[in-house]
């Protein structure tokens, strides 16, 4: 069984962008996740998330709580990419949320 | 991204992740990671098998300085599959120590000597359960390069193994660890070859209790290690801590630092063998039985003692080399 690999682009109403070039938190425990953000030109306005996860059926989900971070934050201009080892919507969204605050802050 | 080395410093080791470890164990703002997360270097048969794989294959190699010592840091994670040695991750153990035994021949081709002050320093922070077993020959062959490479740092290059995360050093990462010159660990550290629940499933609950927590840590433990004379510093639990006692090891010349080894000449062999010798003839059911031997008379309450206490009153294993 392949790891499920996810893909969604979002463009948020307002957007804003972290102020370091890349930003990077987390470890893949069991039930947690690592996310790096990484600035993209090319990407302005706009947000490219991938993720890769173990768990199977939780695509809704995922989209879900991902696209309720990027419409409430506006993040965009970025690349974020996410290992997940079977991670709670809490514990995304608060490692999102770090991993912004890692990345000095939006601006 | 951003790591505050300051806070580093009061940070539980314990706690802290393999890339705080690193970034807090040398000299502030000098940490270079070597392929770090945004080289995204997974680990290729994880993804196959569909495992959760990590950008950094749960280890942060690079290096940074300590005083004028260029030093090459290790430093395994072990939240990500038990810090196990996969192909990717015991190819970048591997190769950083190389990378130290690399520098040390190019300063001594260019300059003739390597100064006591200046010589390059090898640090692996162990926290692994030994070989991946999902990509097995991988990791072994990149564990015997390591041994192999530890070989050849010998009487060159100080090589200091930390212990003290969730884990510790087991399985393969035992050897690997008890090859250094230096042994640093908190009172969270271990250093095992198999682990307890292997030893309970293959040999039986009366060889090893592995729910018994109290044997567990009297019997690989950082305390009755030091007892055994195999952790050459107990020290309190946090990165600060452990870069104190670094920086103090350092600058000794290398003939003094190497005199803390545990293996790498016959004598030292004979040493180790006249251990296992004695607990034959004494009949040792429990490490509590070595400990008396060596003159404790407390042993109940060791295990239990507050730090301090127990480094003032411990008899240890005397060494003749």
């Amino acid at each position: 069984m392949a790891l499920r690999e996810l893909n969604f682009e979002f463009k948020p109403e307002s957007p804003k962008t972290i102020k370091d070039e890349w930003s990077h938190i987390g470890v893949v425990a069991s039930g947690d996740l690592e996310v790096l953000i990484e600035k993209e030109n090319a990407l302005k306005g706009k947000i490219k998330i991938h993720i890769l996860t173990t768990v199977v059926g939780f695509d809704d989900v995922w989209e879900t709580v991902v696209k309720k971070f990027i419409d409430k934050t506006g993040l965009s201009g970025v690349k974020v990419d996410i290992n997940d080892n079977a991670a709670t919507p809490a514990v995304v969204i608060r490692r999102l949320q770090q991993a912004v605050d890692n990345g000095g802050g939006l601006q | 991204m951003r790591i505050n080395w300051e806070d580093l410093q009061s940070k539980s080791f314990y706690q802290a992740t393999a890339r705080e470890r690193a970034y807090g164990i040398v000299d502030k703002d000098t940490f270079k990671e070597f392929l770090g997360p945004r080289d995204k270097m997974t680990s290729p048969h994880l993804l196959i098998l569909g495992e959760a794989v990590e950008f950094d294959d749960g280890i942060t190699v690079g290096v940074g300085m300590i005083k004028k010592h260029p030093v090459f840091v290790i430093s395994q994670e072990g939240k990500f599959v038990g810090g196990a040695l996969g192909e990717v991750n015991g190819a970048k153990m591997a190769y950083t120590m190389k990378l130290a035994l690399k520098t040390y021949e190019k300063m001594k081709e260019k300059y003739g000597t390597v100064p006591d002050d200046r010589k390059p320093i090898c640090i692996v922070s162990f926290d692994s359960g030994g070989v991946r077993l999902h990509e097995a020959n991988a990791g072994l062959l990149m564990h015997s390069e390591s041994m192999e490479t530890i070989w050849e740092l010998q009487n060159k290059v100080p090589y200091i193994a930390l212990t003290g995360s969730t884990i510790g050093a087991y399985g393969a990462q035992g050897f690997v660890c008890l090859s250094a010159d230096v042994v640093i660990a908190n009172d969270f550290g271990r250093i095992g070859l198999t682990g307890p629940e292997v030893i309970q499933q293959e040999v039986g609950k009366d060889e090893f209790d592995a729910s018994d927590r109290a044997l567990i840590w009297r019997t690989m433990g950082a305390r009755s290690k030091y007892i055994l004379g195999d952790v050459d510093y107990l020290i309190k639990d946090s990165i600060g801590t452990f870069r104190d006692t670094i920086i103090n090891i350092v600058d000794q010349p290398m003939s003094k630092i190497s005199k803390t080894r545990k293996v790498g000449s016959p004598q030292l062999v004979e040493e180790n063998l006249e251990v296992v010798k004695l607990a034959a003839e004494k009949k040792i059911k429990d490490s509590k039985d070595l400990w008396k031997i060596y003159g404790n008379t407390n042993v109940d309450e060791i295990p239990e003692m507050p730090q301090d206490k127990f480094l003032s009153v411990v008899k240890r294993r005397p060494r003749r080399i």
